[in-house]
């Protein structure tokens, strides 16, 4: 079964990556892939995923292992970044310039012939009404928009985006993220880091988590949860005689905890086998005459598989 | 949103990037409040042209003690400091030159195009400044003089603060140090510093071109009159050649860090 922090057809690799700063280590032995599609990048604050998209695009040297884009490396073949660009997280952009100057800026850098090409990108991200506007007057979730524009004006086949959302009103979130899923399915690496998880759960076909520099876990957001099983879950379970379905419950062997949440008017069972617990838990509800209501895994969203990770 | 499919329509000849990295240092990187801080130290070499009217001897010697001291001693390095530094130093502390520096143009163009236009942005403000404070000094004569060495002397300091730029993140406490430390300390002792300073070479340069200098203003052991001209330039290349190896190495990170 190939490694699922390994895309298959590879465009940026990442090979046993270490970057310091001093006695902090950011990045440990990390090695993954990114290929075609839009892959979201996870983890708490410092936990390297910014080091690592300014170590992809060759912002940062690494201090051990190597970064290879479509097999080159950024940091020595600047022609490399006719094929890829950056959204930084920070807010920088050059503020006294227009919007339409700041596109244009990259684009003439990137020598890109199109004439509308700088005003198609700001079309794109809905930002071509305020085009002629300084960047200075602009809210937060506009510069993110066109720095969207400016890294979209380059027609890149390897985007890096951090954090691209901030700031975005839920609509241009959506659009956003829209936009995003679509540049995935022309056959682009998208790299998406974001803090709002599950935004990037509905973005990204695949997730890979970063926790203290490290790679802590990779795959589609079930994948991941699979590769989890031997950690706690927990279930809520609601049924008309709550009492004796526990009673019933404690006795397998898969059920590590009963506890009544009166809240939320049920059972949470910790298990550590979901799977059998699935199996056995028709067969209890017939033997003890219960009815079940309704029976709902509480951590399954990425949030939580993030924090059970950071754990 | 929909992700803009690859077909170019309307084709045009794009602007070189030198050009662009030129016409964007011009429009981006002094923005008005910076403007301000450049003018600052132009309204201050001319105010030590007025202080030449209160300096004891003739016009000339008055103006060239004051402007020795004054201008090409503290407002020229000030000025350009404030102009070197905005056009790569505050730029990578505040994360734009990402863009920049992510982009395919070679770095030499990117060195050249700050240089030049930070040089551009000197010799509008400071080195006309410089002339000016001759005139208000009434020594116009002098004026000439003045100019051309404020000119190489900021071109130089232009270049060795983009160098700064690419070897630290502080730029501009590194620059000030370079000035008041390396240039003015250790060259006021050092010939060997002296010889490479544009504060004294900037000096030698003036001293060449005006007549009947004042004695105590000549170095010796430094190049004078167009081999100090000459050796700015040096300096400047030198300077120009260490930026771009720099840059070809700075780790970028952002404003944040």
């Amino acid at each position: 079964m190939p490694d699922p922090a390994f895309a298959e057809e590879a465009t940026v690799e990442v090979t046993d990556v270490s970057v310091w700063f001093g006695a902090k280590v950011a990045l440990s032995e990390l090695s993954c892939s990114f290929g075609p599609g839009v892959t979201g990048l996870l983890g708490p604050n410092g936990a390297g995923k910014t080091t690592l998209m300014r170590a992809i695009t060759g912002l940062l040297g690494v201090n051990q292992g190597s970064v290879r884009i479509e097999g080159r490396d950024p940091r020595r073949d600047r022609g490399v970044h006719s094929r890829m660009s950056l959204v930084p997280e920070d807010e920088a952009v050059s503020a006294a310039l227009t919007a339409r100057q700041f596109v244009r800026y990259i684009a003439d850098l990137r020598r890109i012939t199109d004439r509308n090409a700088p005003d198609d990108a700001l079309r794109t991200v809905g930002m071509l009404d305020a085009a002629d506007r300084r960047v200075d007057t602009f809210s937060k979730g506009m510069r993110q928009r066109t720095k969207v524009a400016a890294a979209l004006v380059t027609n890149p086949q390897v985007m890096v985006l951090d954090e691209p959302l901030n700031g975005a009103d839920p609509l241009q979130r959506l659009r956003l993220i829209e936009l995003f899923k679509q540049l995935g399915a022309q056959g682009r690496t998208v790299i998406v880091s974001s803090h709002i998880l599950n935004e990037v759960e509905r973005l990204a076909e695949r997730v890979i988590v970063l926790v203290h520099g490290r790679l802590a876990a990779a795959g589609g957001h079930h994948a991941i949860r699979d590769a989890m099983n031997d950690r706690p879950r927990h279930v809520l379970i609601r049924s008309d005689d709550a009492r004796r379905l526990a009673g019933a419950l404690i006795t397998l062997e898969s059920v590590a905890g009963v506890t009544f949440d009166t809240a939320r008017d049920g059972l949470v069972i910790q298990t550590v086998q979901a799977r059998e617990l699935a199996t056995a838990l028709p067969r209890l509800a017939r033997d003890t005459s219960s009815r079940l209501i309704e029976v709902r895994a509480l951590d399954d969203s990425l949030e939580s598989l993030f924090r059970e990770l950071v754990r | 949103m929909t992700a803009p499919a690859p077909a170019p329509v309307a084709s045009r000849r794009p602007r070189s990037r030198f050009l662009a990295i030129l016409l964007y240092t011009l429009q981006s990187c002094v923005p008005p409040k910076r403007w301000f801080a450049v003018l600052l130290p132009c309204a201050g070499a001319v105010f030590f042209g007025l202080l030449a009217h209160a300096v004891h001897g003739t016009h000339g010697h008055a103006f060239a003690n004051v402007a020795a001291e004054g201008i090409f001693g503290l407002m020229l390095p000030i000025a350009v400091l404030i102009i070197g530094d905005a056009v790569l130093g505050a730029e990578v502390r505040a994360g734009t030159f990402h863009f920049t520096w992510l982009s395919p143009a070679p770095t030499w163009q990117i060195v050249l195009g700050r240089w030049l236009g930070g040089s551009l942005i000197a010799l509008v403000t400071i080195v006309p400044a410089t002339a000016l404070a001759a005139v208000v000094a009434s020594d116009p004569a002098d004026a000439d003089a003045a100019l051309v060495a404020a000119a190489v002397a900021a071109v130089a300091y232009v270049a060795i603060f983009i160098a700064i730029g690419c070897i630290t993140r502080r730029t501009a406490v590194w620059s000030l140090a370079f000035v008041f430390l390396v240039e003015r300390l250790l060259g006021a002792a050092l010939t060997g510093i002296a010889q490479i300073s544009p504060t004294w070479e900037s000096r030698a340069i003036f001293i060449s071109y005006i007549d009947n200098p004042p004695a105590r203003l000549i170095r010796a052991g430094i190049p004078h009159g167009a081999g100090a001209v000459v050796r700015l330039l040096v300096v400047t290349v030198v300077a120009l050649v260490i930026a771009n190896w720099r840059m070809r190495h700075m780790r970028l990170s952002g404003a944040s860090d």
